[in-house]
């Protein structure tokens, strides 16, 4: 239940608009510093190198959120939790992939991947399934 | 490159409910993003809020706590995208809500837009010429 509290808690505060700012004492390696400020400088990917570590870590937050909402959902609904299978389907699908077409493709290649690679994510899956339905050379 | 992916009714419903028979698929859809998330990808869920009303979310009910939790993001009617709804349904007797996905498709400035949607057919109409990817769920 703790879990649950700080996840909800952490929604509460990447929901907050117009949070003031504050200094902060965290310390970065230098490189990853230089490197975050040469790209804003040459690259022009964030206005400052602060709202370019803020936007970074807003969506790793939102990513572990988003993580262990559905890590809890699963444990009370284990029969929902989808398969690899039904990630390489849902994947695809997302991307418009000609293979979304193929979903039991997309299952077989699943299985085999996980044999080999049981941390395989939907998209190396997806690659795998690509692969093995390219005509060999 | 960025990915917007946009919820109808259907794709909420299936989100919300376990006792819904595409809740897994839902789910499957949710774990992608969160997963491409979690590896640094530019991807967003949203849901417009006129698809929140027919949908019945409100984010303020209990019932609605784990689809709160999802980080999917209110797209709001503006005045503009009223505008826009407003003539994408005058064209195509699709309803509000559908006329305000086809709005926030229009406006979209992300590279990849996905449609999570029961109706497929309806949902290319109101893309118009602008190229969107369909998830039929």
């Amino acid at each position: 239940m703790a879990g649950q509290s700080a996840v909800e808690r952490i929604s509460a505060l990447l929901d907050a608009e117009g949070s003031p700012t504050s200094n902060t004492s965290m310390r970065l390696p230098a490189a990853l510093r230089d490197a975050a400020a040469l790209a804003v400088a040459e690259l022009g990917v964030a206005p400052s190198a602060t709202a370019l570590t803020a936007a970074a870590l807003r969506a790793m937050l939102e990513a572990i959120v988003m993580q262990a909402a559905l890590d809890q959902h699963y444990q009370h609904y284990p029969q929902a939790h989808p398969d690899r299978g039904d990630l390489a389907i849902a994947a695809a699908q997302l991307d418009g992939h000609p293979l979304a077409a193929q979903p039991e493709r997309l299952r077989q290649a699943a299985v085999e991947i996980t044999a080999n690679h049981p941390a395989a994510t939907p998209d190396d899956v997806l690659l795998w399934a690509e692969a093995r339905a390219m005509p060999a050379a | 490159m960025t990915h917007l992916v946009i919820l109808d009714n259907e794709a909420v419903q299936a989100l919300a409910s376990p006792a819904h028979r595409k809740h897994r698929q839902a789910l499957a859809y949710a774990q992608v993003i969160a997963s491409r998330k979690r590896r640094a990808a530019d991807i967003q869920a949203v849901v417009p809020t006129t698809v929140r009303v027919e949908a019945g979310w409100d984010r303020t009910s209990p019932a609605w706590a784990f689809p709160n939790r999802l980080r999917i993001t209110d797209i709001p009617l503006d005045t503009a995208a009223a505008s826009t709804a407003a003539a994408i349904r005058a064209q195509t007797r699709v309803s509000v809500a559908d006329a305000h996905i086809g709005a926030v498709i229009g406006a979209a400035q992300a590279t990849n837009v996905t449609v999570v949607t029961s109706d497929p057919a309806d949902m290319r109409r109101i893309a118009g010429d602008k190229a969107v990817t369909i998830a039929a769920i």
